[in-house]
């Protein structure tokens, strides 16, 4: 088991109203798979992914990951444990503008506090494995939609991660780029990566081995 | 990770040119005024302090209680000095410092004339100035040995040795050179070439033991154990058993090392100096540091929403709080860094020029290791306080809220930045106000009516046989047309070289201590100068052969002795009846910047110094140098023929004023400069802020105008806020200023209103560029959300 939620409730006030994010979700994710979350805007996918990937608190309930009980840690705790295991592709790519593909593919490693050998070989690797290497000097400005997508996923990855979260990652792609990240979302989990993604398409959610879907922040099946 | 930092930092640098190029400008302006201020600071520190012995160096000062007031002076009798030697055993040194002498100094047929002056041969002993050649002991001890400095030395000898080789002096006394001097380093008040025995003064008879006649400081080297204070009041009695001539005085010692910063006095207390102004400029400094850094702080928090991406990007693959509060921390020193270095570049071109503006030889050490260390300091300090804001702040995003695109800083009502503003505003108004106030007090004073005429008027010190040949100089100057009218005088006109309060005439009253200036004349002192005459008539010697003890009086002398009819009158001054034969109208002598005090000219049995020659008007000026100078040669070989203009002397009445008013100048435009810069990020801020805000307007159908004038509102508020507190500080200071001149303008509300007007101006064209950029985006464009 890689990870399991029980009863995770997310709400906020608001004019004296709770308003319910997440309500009641169980879920237990083993090593391996690739689901898919899927619903309407606003029924809390989005929401739900940060709350696996531990960038956002919820209210109640318990989540344990690899043993850990998440909802016992400190925030600082929390942190560690997401850098370690867990990567985020996120839409809109989220490069670091400033820095060309190679040393966005670096910087994990550096927070990792890899020795500089180490990451050389590593990025060498990464920029291999996805056909890269000619573009590694370039800035993500000079990149196409799906090439960016592209070099953020080979950023979740680089840092070897069990768990990757993808949050709509074609969302701004046309179908061709759509349907090569996919591809290749496929192929990492045949490698043995686990992955959980939002989307809007079905088409996309058919890659995913489970499908969960979401409405007013329940689970609905 | 650090060559990360600063690779980042680099490319974040480039990518925002302007930004980048604003906060490295505003840094790099406070940086460089703050070390050019504090370079100037330095060296006023240290102005005096290098003497090995300076903690016990003290000057004999007197003190006396007149009109209810006490008066405080530094000049003493030249008697002082050995009586201080052989009565108080706690004395290690004396010497006594006679004014400057200028003498004429010949070798063969080359002349030099040099300033100097005489002094107790203790003097090299209290004072460190090293011999290169000669011992400290001996150098001074015969009455005809002078002492050189090695420039001197050069000029006199070329690069032969000077010890032991004789000079002639004013081509009557034969001195031999017993040493060397090194060079005066420039931060000392002494100013001589050479040092000459106080024994030469008594050679030649120009030495006395008169108590009244305070001409010459006086300085006193305490032994090591001596208590200043018990001391203090041993010495203050010492007039009591001496000086039986002047009214009763205290005598104290005032420490050598506070002599150039403070030593201003009033009424008994030291009120400050020179010290004042240091530490005015000093707050300038600070001021504009603070804004500057304030300034970037602000510029790196108005791009916030941008960098909040990144960092909730870093946090999401991995960075800790304190690697990004580095990583903006590694920014902001680097910028402060290129600053710093540019920092330096503009303080290496300006000092020669803020040097000569504030008239002080200050210059930049570079070999000095407490410029480097306290630079780096600086710069290291700067970077920190000015990242320190935008690290903390921006490193506390959480990285869902950022990412999601959502994270908006709500504005409270009074934040940091605006009140930093109104303080900027307000420094700028304050500072509008006072350059115009000083520029309109100085043009005031400038044109003041002087009361005689400058023009074609030029002076010659009498020297060498100048005197002896007066009648035939003045005869010649006048029969060849070349003046129109000559004059001897005690003392320059721009200047009082005498002044006294023994003064008495019929009916003045026993406690009546008011000072009374004196001049004296030989002959038609009033056609000389162009005097207006309100009553009598001018000295005419010729005519009237007892003109030798008449006198003139100024209007302010016949206000002090109440005469209805003052021609007649005698006043008796030295010893003699001088009978009032004018009255002149109030010229300006001294400073014009205060009322004409009471004035006596005294005829032509006083002592004489100066030549004033009026020159003929159909004669150009070089023509009439020419021919004076060929007549004063004839009279007087030995020596060159020097001269100045009267309207050049005056003119220079006003370098210190002039100079404030053109430091106040210069940092009133840093100031709007910085604050503008200020100002500028502020509203780069809110128009990222509120771009949403604008594009929601536009859709609704608001027109540029409107959002440019929505958005300039607030800060024109702000303005105005600083005008409301800007204007009461500015007039008190400048009022309390003003209260330093008697002669002195009003200040006018429309001072307050063109300060305040031309700081909205400032601030609208500052404002409105932004204002506009943000009014004229496309909505399209700020409501497209990721």
């Amino acid at each position: 088991m890689l990870l399991q939620l029980n009863n995770i409730f997310k709400w906020v006030n608001s004019g004296g109203q709770r308003i319910f994010l997440l309500k009641d979700i169980n879920l237990s994710v083993q090593e391996g798979e690739f689901i898919s979350i899927m619903g309407p805007s606003g029924s809390g996918k989005s929401t739900l992914l940060n709350v696996i990937g531990m960038l956002d608190n919820f209210d109640e309930g318990e989540y344990h990951f690899l043993n850990e009980s998440v909802h016992t840690l400190k925030e600082k705790h929390r942190a560690n444990l997401y850098k370690e295991y867990i990567g985020f592709v996120f839409q809109s790519y989220h490069l670091l503008d400033e820095l060309t593909v190679k040393e966005n593919l670096e910087m994990p490693l550096l927070y990792k506090k890899y020795k500089s050998s180490e990451r050389k070989a590593m990025v060498a690797d990464m920029l291999d494995r996805f056909n890269i290497v000619g573009k590694k000097d370039l800035f993500p400005a000079q990149l196409s939609g799906g090439q960016q997508q592209l070099v953020g996923v080979a950023r979740a990855l680089i840092a070897i991660p069990k768990l990757i979260l993808a949050d709509e990652p074609t969302g701004n792609l046309n179908s061709k780029q759509s349907e090569e990240i996919m591809e290749l979302f496929k192929k990492l989990n045949k490698e043995g990566v686990t992955i959980i993604q939002v989307t809007h398409s079905e088409k996309n959610a058919a890659y995913g081995s489970r499908i969960i879907n979401l409405l007013d922040g329940r689970k609905t099946s | 990770m650090i060559r990360n930092y600063f690779k980042i930092a680099w490319r974040n640098l480039l990518r925002n040119k302007s930004f980048s190029i604003l906060n490295i400008v505003g840094l790099s302006i406070g940086l460089s005024v703050t070390a050019i201020i504090s370079i100037w600071i330095s060296f006023e520190l240290g102005f005096n302090q290098f003497h090995e012995k300076k903690d016990r160096i003290y000057e004999v000062y007197n003190e006396y209680f007149v009109d209810g007031e006490i008066w405080t002076w530094n000049s003493t009798p030249k008697i002082m000095g050995s009586i201080i030697k052989k009565d108080y055993p706690e004395v290690e040194s004396v010497s006594r410092y006679n004014y400057d002498n200028t003498f004429l100094f010949s070798i063969g047929d080359k002349r030099i004339k040099s300033t100097g002056t005489m002094v107790d041969p203790d003097f090299l002993n209290i004072f460190s100035f090293p011999l290169v050649e000669g011992s400290i002991d001996k150098v001074l001890e015969d009455v005809n040995s002078v002492v050189i400095t090695e420039t001197f030395a050069k000029k006199l000898f070329n690069n032969e040795p000077a010890v032991g080789k004789t000079v002639k002096v004013d081509n009557v006394d034969t001195f031999k050179v017993s040493g060397v001097l090194r060079d005066l380093p420039n931060n000392t008040e002494f100013n001589f070439e050479f040092l000459m025995p106080w024994n030469y003064l008594k050679q030649k008879g120009w030495h006395d033991e008169n108590w009244s006649n305070n001409s010459v400081a006086t300085y006193v080297l305490l032994k090591e154990e001596t208590n200043y204070d018990a001391f203090s009041q041993k010495i203050k009695t010492l007039r009591q058993s001496y000086d039986k001539e002047s009214p009763e005085m205290e005598t104290f010692l005032y420490p050598y090392t506070r002599s150039y910063l403070y030593s201003e006095f009033e009424n008994g207390k030291e009120t400050g100096g020179r010290i004042d102004v240091i530490r005015l400029f000093g707050i300038i400094a600070a001021i504009i540091l603070i804004i500057a850094c304030i300034n970037f702080m602000n510029l790196s928090t108005a791009r916030s929403e941008k960098r909040a991406k990144e960092v909730g990007i870093r946090k999401v693959i991995g960075a800790e709080r304190p690697l990004l509060i580095g990583q903006f921390l590694g920014e902001s020193i680097l910028i402060s860094t290129i600053s710093g270095v540019l920092a330096l570049l503009i303080v290496v071109t300006l000092l020669p020029s803020f040097s000569t503006l504030v008239a002080k030889p200050i210059s930049l050490d570079i070999t000095n290791v407490w410029f480097w260390l306290s630079a780096f300091g600086v710069i290291l300090f700067t970077g920190i306080l000015a990242g320190s804001y935008p690290a903390l702040y921006l490193s506390r995003f959480k990285p869902s809220t950022v990412l999601k695109g959502t994270y908006k800083k709500i504005s409270s009502p009074v934040t940091p930045r605006k009140v930093l503003v109104v303080l900027q505003f307000s420094s700028a108004i304050i500072l509008i106000t006072a350059s115009i106030i000083v520029t309109q007090q100085l043009n005031k004073v400038q044109d003041r009516q002087t009361g005689y005429s400058k023009h074609n008027l030029i002076y010659t010190i009498m020297e060498g046989d100048i005197e002896k040949n007066y009648s035939s100089i003045k005869k010649e100057l006048l029969t060849s047309g070349i003046a129109e009218s000559v004059t001897k005088t005690n003392s320059p006109i721009t200047e009082t070289w005498s002044n006294t309060w023994g003064v008495e005439w019929k009916g003045k009253s026993e406690d009546n201590m008011t000072l009374v200036h004196r001049l004296a004349a030989d002959d038609a002192i009033t056609k000389t100068m162009r005097m207006e005459i309100i009553a009598g008539r001018d000295f005419d010697l010729k005519t009237y052969p007892t003109d030798s003890t008449a006198a003139i009086v100024n209007e302010s002398m016949v206000k002090l002795m109440n005469f209805e009819n003052p021609i007649g009158q005698i006043v008796k001054d030295n010893g003699i009846d001088w009978r009032i034969v004018g009255v002149v109208k109030n010229f300006v002598i001294n400073s014009p910047f205060q009322k004409v005090e009471p004035m006596v000219i005294e005829g032509a049995k006083a002592w004489f110094n100066v030549i004033h020659i009026k020159f003929n008007q159909k004669i150009t000026t070089a023509e009439s140098l020419a021919n004076a100078e060929a007549i004063f040669l004839k009279y007087n070989p030995e020596y060159p023929f020097n001269y100045e203009f009267v309207d050049q002397v005056y003119a220079k009445k006003f370098d210190t004023e002039k100079r404030t008013s053109s430091l106040i100048s210069l940092f009133t435009l840093l100031t709007i400069f910085i604050s503008c810069l200020g100002l500028f990020g502020l509203a780069s801020y809110m128009a990222e802020n509120r771009i949403k805000e604008i594009g929601i307007r536009k859709v609704l159908g608001a027109s540029v105008q409107s959002i440019t004038t929505l958005l300039s509102k607030d800060f024109l508020k702000l303005v105005g806020i600083a005008i409301v507190l800007a204007v009461p500080i500015s007039w008190y200071m400048m009022n309390k200023w003003l209260q330093e001149f008697a002669y002195r303008i009003h200040i006018s509300w429309w001072t307050f209103v063109l300060a305040g007007l031309s700081a909205l101006a400032i601030a609208l064209i500052t404002v409105s560029y932004q204002a506009i950029k943000a009014a004229i985006v496309n909505p399209v464009k700020s409501l497209r959300t990721e």
